[in-house]
């Protein structure tokens, strides 16, 4: 009778949780990630990047996955987020966070039904009430909020993070914790080594016993944005040119024969797409071809390593059609784009995309991440490699990123625990904080606004450790 | 049926109850046996007969989940706020609980709009939050100002830092490493006065109080030895260390037994492990390899070899013995156990004329338990038996007393290995070994003891044999006899070219006399050889010579022809003896000792030959001899020392035999 299933509550002592409807936003380069804790996928994923439109009333903004893929004038696109991992248009940033809360998880508030004025049959009686109203318009008003921030976050950022979330969302209770520790509570370890490889940054972080060890943390560009831009390399290198055509130009498309030029009917536009967005349409094809064409060499050994090229020209090769039509099979060159990722001596370079350092490769911040871990922690910590972010999804991403740390720690045991699961890859630190956020013991670390009022900004720095 | 009355006369149940029950309970009773056989076609299971399926055929029952139960309306959640005590800041949340139900059926009687308000009214705040008492704060050291000047100051950490030290020890739970990943201690830009006295102008202490003075770095020893040492000398001042129990002094050991400089060596050590290359990796991955094979050959070697000797048909050990030896070591226990055995002896010795081998067994095994401490209990149990034999016997006699010990039949093979022997008679008391070894060596004579001695030595037998086990003793009986017949041997030898020798010398004379007188008759039948010489001599002597030069010459020629004769009896008594001999050699093969006697046959046989070229020729010489009567005489005079000597020689021919053999 008593079998756990959707209509009956699970059982308190069993899993610790206790749900007081806390919001969970995980934002990120990429996308935003926000949902109720206590969920199993964030509800909300909206992208980072926002619209702008420019007009003689003020800026307008724009944002939504929607939104941001209309070709529509003077529309550029944006990102608050700085390259460093660090949000630098806090402005925007708190409306695009507040739009991935609002749009799918609180909605709008109704209001109190005999004060919201709807049911009111005078219109004079509006007025009155407009001060509640507004305060009422507050997003947050009844959920705690868990934010989560990169290792890296410097303390400016932190109390900014706090003060939205207080002062602008209204939220009754806050507490920041880090994405290297969630996406460790989401595989389910409270200590380990976190490898995130994200859209703008790709980070290692030393997590023991749920805090992080920030002398570990380290960072690095090359993740998923310099993949990209790797490929556009390889395009651009490549004898004769490859055509990257977005998807909005093209209307309609015709079948046409290995590497011959595309045969297709481009969309007229009576004005020119801004750059921003043409730029951001083509990462949308370049995603695509990550995700079906790009493979790691999984070693053993890197690449460029005399054989490995031979070897991998052996192996059969991946087709891929751009949207206008124009299509191609990727022999060698698929493994170039990620290959820096891991040798940095293997990226394509020009005068534009200088040579990557070669401690921003990931095995060496691995290695510096290890080394600034006190001895008897590292081998726990190398037992558990979590492995995180979208861009680890690159096939054979995890097969190198074994040898590679096996090459560095022969004599320990590694174990690699990456989630099979896309989604789980995907949103491994929403998740962490879904778990973290509807633990029944969590509850006491909230932040109150209580608190926040005596203590100002600063108890973030305090309390949020 | 009676026991089912029983039951229902024990439950209290109506006696009546069971007369119908038993004619309903008789119909399906036939029908039982045939028990219909579940999950089998009825064909298949018409094919398996009377009997049961060989399989236990269980057919797999569909089963449903069981109905969903209504259990009334829906049951009510709201969303109940809370106050978590574990918080000090009041904050209020509010989590999912089950609508309290206990207060509904009051209400439901009161008017609708009353209900209504009930459930609009805010539910009263929960106060105990039941995820509170995960809250554990720890403990850590607590200090006065008095005992930190007293006992904890040191110039290295300031107070400051040690408070921020035992902060952070709080706050992260006493994580060391994630507390020295934390640590980041900056000295407040206040500085005490007396610590500025001390620096008297020093430049580098007037950079460290300066407040942009960068902090100290610590490791994880830094930090642990002081926290430790802190812990320590506040647990010594508030529990004597007498008055520590064994828990804390334990606590107290570990605290003041922390040395940072062995842990940083170990941490070096580790990390050293850690940064092996993969070349030394794969190294000792590949010794482990090793060792893990070799020991897995060892294990296997030793369960074969176990297996093997226990096909070996090794005895089992007997467990009364093997569990008893143990109770064996005093010697009253043994004195006893010699008493049981010697009842068990004497009874059976009474009881069937003959005691079978097995059962002298019994004896020798307590003979095997011979250490010098059971010799003495034997001699001791000796005495005391006499005094005590007639009870003990006849105690045994009446209570067929102990149970006889089990004997087991050994194999020869056994008995050879572990030293069974069995005896006719046994002669009473301990003798020891090597006193009967030196008796063998002693003859009845000095002079043959000591030619004994010489022989021994000769072939190296020491003259104390180190463990003079029974089996010893049998093999140098043996070899002793040997000895005692080749000396016979020897002095037979030894006589007999004496005697050679003489004769020799003898002929030599009277060739040299000859030579001028009967020269021709002697020298035309020197060529057949010495002996044969001499014998021609002799009857050219006996033939040409008329007159006796003398009457001692004469009886010397006889002496010889019957030394002669002599020789041929030994030689007929020989070539029976050689040739047997011989095969015997052969088939023997025996050590040096033999290897003389061969030779010695050897020459013998060479007299066999030279004998019958002897024989062959006597006819004619002895016709011829025959007349001279001084001969005849001669022979008949010499008749009795002959026999006497062909007496000896065939006794001498048969010692050399046995010797041999």
């Amino acid at each position: 009778m008593n079998m756990a299933n959707a209509t009956t509550a699970p059982n308190t002592n069993e899993y610790a949780g206790d749900e007081v409807s806390a919001i969970v936003l995980d934002p990120g380069y990429s996308t935003t990630r926000a949902g109720f804790a206590g969920e199993d996928v964030p509800k909300s994923v909206c992208p980072s990047f926002y619209g702008q439109s420019d007009s003689d009333a003020g800026p307008q903004y724009s944002f939504g996955e929607n939104a941001i893929h209309d070709p529509r004038a003077n529309l550029e696109i944006r990102n608050p987020w700085g390259s460093d991992g660090i949000v630098e248009d806090w402005e925007t940033a708190t409306k695009i966070w507040e739009y991935s809360i609002t749009s799918r998880l609180t909605g709008a508030r109704p209001g109190n039904p005999a004060k919201n004025g709807l049911n009111d049959a005078h219109g004079d009686a509006m007025d009155v009430d407009m001060e509640a109203l507004e305060s009422l318009e507050k997003p947050l008003e009844e959920s705690p909020l868990l934010m989560t921030e990169p290792g890296w976050n410097p303390q400016k950022a932190r109390e900014k993070y706090i003060e939205i979330a207080m002062e602008e969302w209204g939220t009754p209770a806050f507490y920041l914790q880090k994405t290297g520790v969630l996406a460790a509570f989401a595989s389910g370890k409270a200590s380990g080594i976190v490898i995130d490889v994200g859209a703008a940054m790709t980070s290692v972080t030393p997590v023991l016993d749920g805090m992080v060890l920030k002398k570990g943390v380290q960072k690095s560009p090359l993740a998923g944005n310099f993949v990209s831009n790797q490929i556009r390399m390889i395009f651009k290198q490549a004898q004769p040119e490859i055509p990257l055509t977005p998807h909005f130009k093209v209307a309609s498309k015709t079948q046409v024969d290995a590497g011959a030029p595309a045969q297709a009917t481009y969309k007229k536009f009576d004005y020119s797409p801004t750059d921003s967005f043409g730029r951001h349409e083509e990462e949308r094809v370049l995603t695509e071809f990550k995700e079906s064409v790009v493979e790691v060499w999984p070693g053993p050994g890197r690449f460029s390593n005399g054989t490995n090229e031979e070897i991998a020209k052996s192996q059969p090769g991946r087709p891929f059609e751009m949207p206008d039509g124009w299509n191609q099979v990727f022999g060698v060159e698929r493994f170039r784009a990620a290959e820096a990722l891991f040798d940095a001596s293997g990226a394509l370079t020009d005068p534009e995309n200088p040579r990557p350092k070669d401690e921003h490769t990931i095995p060496r911040l691995v290695q510096a991440a290890i080394q600034q871990v006190d001895t008897d922690q590292r081998p726990l910590l190398l037992q558990n490699i979590v492995v995180t972010g979208g861009s680890t999804l690159l096939y054979k991403f995890n097969d190198r990123l074994a040898y590679e740390i096996n090459a560095i720690y022969p004599s320990t045991r590694n174990k690699l625990i990456a989630p099979g699961s896309a989604v789980e890859r995907k949103y491994a630190s929403w998740i962490g904080g879904s778990i973290l956020a509807s633990l029944g013991t969590f509850h006491q670390l909230w932040i109150s606004k209580k608190e926040y009022e005596e203590h100002g900004v600063n108890i973030v720095e305090k309390r949020c450790k | 049926m009676a026991s089912g009355r029983d039951v229902r006369d024990m439950l209290g149940l109506p006696a009546d109850a069971d007369i119908p029950k038993t004619a309903i309970q008789k119909r399906p009773k036939p029908a039982a046996p045939g028990k219909k056989i579940q999950g089998v076609a009825r064909e298949v299971a018409a094919l398996y007969g009377e009997r049961p399926p060989p399989v236990a055929v269980y057919e797999e029952k569909k089963t449903y989940r069981a109905k969903r139960q209504s259990t009334g309306p829906a049951k009510k959640w709201i969303q109940q706020p809370f106050l978590n005590p574990a918080r000090n800041d009041g904050l209020v949340l509010k989590h999912w609980k089950r609508k309290p139900t206990a207060a509904q059926p009051a209400l439901t009687n009161g008017e609708d709009a009353a209900m209504e308000d009930v459930e609009n009214a805010p539910p009263a705040i929960e106060t105990n939050y039941d995820f509170a008492k995960f809250n554990i704060p720890i403990d850590g050291p607590i200090f006065t100002d008095e005992e930190y000047d007293a006992h904890l100051r040191t110039n290295d950490w300031s107070r400051e830092e040690t408070d921020y030290l035992l902060d952070m020890v709080k706050e992260y739970y006493y994580r060391w490493a994630v507390i020295w990943d934390r640590y980041e201690y900056t000295p407040s830009t206040k500085q005490e006065p007396p610590s500025q006295e001390n620096f008297h102008g020093d430049p580098n202490h007037a950079l460290a109080s300066l407040p942009f003075a960068p902090p100290k770095s610590r490791s994880v020893e830094d930090l642990k030895a002081r926290f430790y040492e802190i812990s320590a000398k506040l647990m010594k001042l508030r529990i004597p260390e007498v008055q520590m129990d064994a828990e804390q002094y334990a606590r107290y050991e570990i605290l003041t037994k922390f040395d940072p400089h062995l842990e940083r060596n170990r941490k070096n050590l580790a990390a050293a492990l850690m940064n092996r290359s993969m070349d030394e990796v794969k190294e000792e991955e590949f010794l482990l390899t090793e060792l893990q094979r070799i020991n897995m050959a060892a294990t296997r070697l030793d369960a074969e070899r176990e297996e093997l000797r226990s096909r070996l048909e090794a005895p089992i050990p007997n467990q009364q013995i093997a569990a008893g030896l143990a109770s064996f070591q005093s010697s009253q226990a043994l004195a006893s156990l010699f008493q049981q055995l010697f009842q068990q002896d004497r009874s059976k010795k009474r009881a069937s004329g003959s005691a079978s081998g097995p059962g002298r067994l019994s004896l020798s095994g307590a003979d095997i338990i011979g250490t010098p401490t059971s010799a003495a209990a034997h001699q001791h149990s000796g005495g005391q038996m006499s005094s005590h034999a007639n009870a003990s016997r006849r105690q045994s006699m009446a209570t067929n007393a102990q149970p006889p010990t089990p004997i087991r039949q050994l194999s020869p093979q056994t008995e050879h290995r572990f030293n069974v022997s069995t005896h006719d008679r046994l002669t009473s008391g301990v003798s020891f070994g090597a006193d009967k070894l030196l008796k063998m060596r002693q003859a009845k004579s000095n002079v043959q003891t000591q030619k004994i001695a010489t022989a021994l030595a000769e072939l190296g037998v020491p003259e104390v044999i180190p463990i003079p086990t029974s089996k010893v003793g049998e093999v140098f009986e043996s070899l002793i006899s040997k000895v005692g017949k080749l000396l016979d041997v020897r002095k037979v030898r030894e006589k007999e070219e004496g005697e050679c020798r003489i004769l020799e010398a003898m002929k030599e004379r009277r060739a040299s006399e000859n030579q001028g007188g009967e020269g021709e008759a002697g020298h035309s039948r020197e060529g057949h050889g010495e002996r044969g010489g001499d014998g021609d001599v002799n009857m050219g002597d006996g033939g040409s010579t008329t007159p006796a030069t003398t009457a001692q010459r004469e009886v010397q020629d006889s002496e010889e022809r019957d030394g002669d004769d002599d020789d041929d009896d030994d030689d007929a008594d020989m070539d029976a003896d050689a040739d047997g001999d011989e095969d015997d050699v052969d088939a023997d093969g025996e050590a040096d000792d033999n290897g003389d006697v061969d030779a010695e046959g050897e020459e013998d046989d060479d007299e066999d030959a030279e004998g019958e070229e002897f024989d062959s020729r006597a006819p004619s010489q002895s016709q011829s001899a025959r007349h001279t009567s001084e001969a005849v005489s001669a022979r008949a005079v010499s008749q009795g020392h002959k026999r006497s000597a062909s007496v000896f020689s065939q006794t001498s021919n048969k010692s050399t035999k046995r010797a041999r053999k």
